[in-house]
């Protein structure tokens, strides 16, 4: 120990605030989350924690929750902080709506929430929220789909493809690898579980996908057309190393 | 206007029989002359034996009820029983006490029977909670001053449950005939030992 | 003199609001909504202190819709007409008390049952099958007791509402101006001024009217 992690508001004398590195440390032990932009759609990918033989997972929470009617956030990290940031994030899009009878962009609400995770890396007394998100959605009268992402830190940036949480990296080369511009919705949603793939080994029931179009901000795909979205993945996989597999020898 | 208690209007009673009480009260919520529900209960029971009936400010006739039904779940819990009769009139009394400076514009009554010694018990309260214990009966509401009057006249000691519900409902009747705050059907509560009757009166309706 | 008046009818709630705003002695606008869409199935329609009421109803708003959000399910009408009267209450015995008067017309799609609440400024809640606040309430409530009958269709729920409206328009001393009349059922909220105004409905000939003077000042 240096000492330098013992309280929050504290640097290192090489300007690090450790504190929140270790925050990192579990966004990227936590289940990966992955955005895509399309055209004219956005899309929230997860992996789902492969669920106890017990457990309900008709009623376990999921890692993707509503903001707003038309905004949607995705998280990797510590569930029990996402609880607490999420609330406050649907009590700003409310509150803002009374005040200024609009509903908040989806940059604003992504400031907000980057903000609320920057205070608490400089405030005595607190931790740092242990979660990276990823916040999706339009912008009121706006048909074009936003992705942002924000860190424990408190950075938020715009993009139009990434991912977070556990081998979060290795998704990140996959889209950077696939992405094309102007998607439509299923080539969308292909890409967003082919990322996932390359993560997740168990397939479409350890996966979820949410759509957010400008018309219906709320679709949620089944596990069984998620399935049939893997099944043709890896149909396509298999012809394509059996068309490999000949000019080996 | 000024007067907070006869805004909305409404008349409960209370009487005591032998091994038996009844408690009434009119259905009618109005806002000054105009009548605006002919379905607004007023006697309300928390646990098996203990009845209260709210008179005055319809808004503090519900918040207290919703007080009072929190406060004896929450008594339930703690104690593993029903609360009595007579511990239930100090929780009233406590709790109107706790407003003195700023109170509940109510005029409430306790009927039941206590379940240990079986014995009927019927208690009244001004609106900062000072009990008025009686062994006859008990008025409160618009109609008090008729109800007084009906009570005094019709009331005898050790009255059987048929013969209370009839002297009960008999009083009320004739005292809300005279009240235009009131009226509008009536509910009649006659309590026993280990039977309980609610009973509906088709009144005059206007 | 706003009128705040609704109705119950078969699988749902009828209600009317004048479209008058008034100060003091002047009309300031004659396309007032009094109503605001608390949640998909919930309807709140105000008078009251100017300022107050509007604040009020998206305060509530704002809270039944938070409770939308975060729970993935919307309150019943019951239960918002209950968190309606709690604040009310609350702000009653504070420095400065809410003045306004409310209905919360609502469908409960769980029970499937249409349900009407008056909620005054003192916080008295009542269910009731037909209500209304203020100068209104003194007009109708005679016809309403008259011709109400438990299940009605939306058309005969229409036609009472006209037939009050037509009352009001006669004995009210001053023009509010006429009505917006919307309908909660399971299908959502509704604006149905047309069906009860069928002549003189939309307000083509106020923007007319309005043109017209504008037009005189330019020349």
């Amino acid at each position: 120990m240096s000492g330098y992690d013992r309280a929050l508001s504290v640097f290192s004398p090489d300007g690090h605030v450790f504190q929140v590195e270790y925050a990192l440390e579990a966004v990227k032990r936590g289940t990966a989350a992955v955005g895509v932009k399309g055209k004219d759609v956005v899309i929230l990918g997860c992996e789902k924690r492969s669920a106890l033989k017990l457990q309900d997972p008709r009623i376990t929470p999921s890692k993707i929750c509503k903001l707003d009617t038309h905004v949607s956030l995705a998280f990797a990290g510590l569930n029990a902080d996402a609880r607490i940031l999420v609330d406050k994030a649907r009590v700003e899009a409310q509150s803002h709506r009374l005040t200024v009878e609009d509903p908040v962009s989806v940059e604003y609400i992504s400031r907000y929430i980057a903000g609320v995770q920057q205070r608490y890396t400089q405030s005595g007394g607190v931790r740092p929220f242990g979660i990276s998100t990823l916040i999706v959605g339009f912008d009121p009268n706006d048909k074009v789909p936003k992705l942002y992402q924000t860190e424990p830190s408190g950075i938020y940036n715009a993009w139009k493809a990434n991912a977070i949480g556990k081998s979060s990296k290795t998704v990140r080369d996959f889209l950077e690898k696939n992405y094309e511009e102007d998607m439509d919705k299923a080539a969308t949603i292909r890409l967003a579980i082919k990322s996932l793939l390359e993560v997740v080994q168990t397939g479409a029931k350890n996966i979820e996908i949410a759509i957010l179009s400008a018309d219906n901000p709320t679709e949620v795909l089944s596990t069984e057309t998620i399935a049939e979205y893997v099944a043709e993945i890896e149909e396509e996989k298999e012809a394509e190393a059996k068309k490999q597999k000949p000019s080996r020898d | 206007m000024s007067n907070p208690q006869e805004i909305n209007g409404g008349s409960c009673v209370a009487m005591v029989g032998k091994d038996c009480v009844a408690i009434a009260c009119d259905l009618r919520m109005g806002s000054q002359g105009l009548g605006v529900s002919n379905d607004f209960e007023k006697v309300f029971n928390y646990g098996d034996n203990v009845y209260l009936g709210l008179t005055g400010l319809a808004t503090d006739v519900q918040t207290l009820h919703e007080v009072f039904r929190e406060k004896t779940n929450l008594y339930k819990m703690a104690e593993e029983r029903q609360i009595e009769p007579e511990t239930f009139a100090n929780l009233v009394s406590s709790t109107l006490y706790e407003k003195r400076f700023g109170p509940y514009f109510v005029g409430p009554i306790v009927a039941g029977i206590n379940s240990k010694t079986e014995k009927p018990f019927i208690c009244g309260f001004d609106l900062i909670g000072c009990i008025d214990f009686a062994k006859d009966f008990i008025v409160s509401g618009t109609a008090s001053d008729m109800l007084y009057g009906m009570c005094e006249s019709l009331w005898q000691p050790d009255l059987e449950p048929e013969d209370l519900f009839n002297t009960c409902s008999q009083a009320l009747m004739c005292a809300m005939d005279r009240d235009p705050l009131g009226g509008w059907g009536a509910i009649v509560w006659i309590i026993t030992k280990d039977k309980v009757v609610k009973k509906l009166l088709k009144t005059r309706q206007d | 003199m706003d009128i705040v008046l609704g109705l119950r009818i078969k699988g749902g709630v009828l209600v009317a609001t004048s479209k008058a705003a008034t100060r003091g002695i002047s009309v300031i606008k004659v396309g007032d909504d009094k109503t605001r869409e608390l949640n998909p199935n919930t309807l709140m329609a105000y008078t009251g202190e100017a300022g107050d009421t509007v604040q009020f109803a998206e305060y509530i708003m704002a809270n039944t819709r938070l409770y939308g959000i975060r729970h993935d399910i919307e309150l019943s009408p019951s239960a918002v007409a209950s968190f309606t009267r709690n604040q009310l209450a609350k702000a009653l015995r504070s420095r400065k008390p809410y003045q306004v008067n409310v209905l919360i017309a609502g469908f409960d799609p769980k029970t499937e049952k249409p349900t009407l609440n008056l909620i005054d400024y003192l916080a008295s809640n009542v269910e009731l099958p037909y209500a209304a606040h203020g100068y209104a309430a003194y007009y109708t409530m005679s016809l309403l007791d008259r011709h109400w009958k438990e299940g009605m269709t939306q058309e005969e729920g229409v036609v009472l509402m006209r037939m009050c409206i037509k009352e009001l328009q006669t004995r009210l001393p001053v023009d509010f101006k006429g009505v917006y009349v919307k309908v909660v059922d399971k299908d959502g909220i509704r604006d149905v001024s047309a069906l009860v105004y069928p002549d003189e409905y939309p307000e083509a000939e106020v923007t007319e009217e309005l043109e017209v003077q504008q037009g005189e000042i330019a020349a």
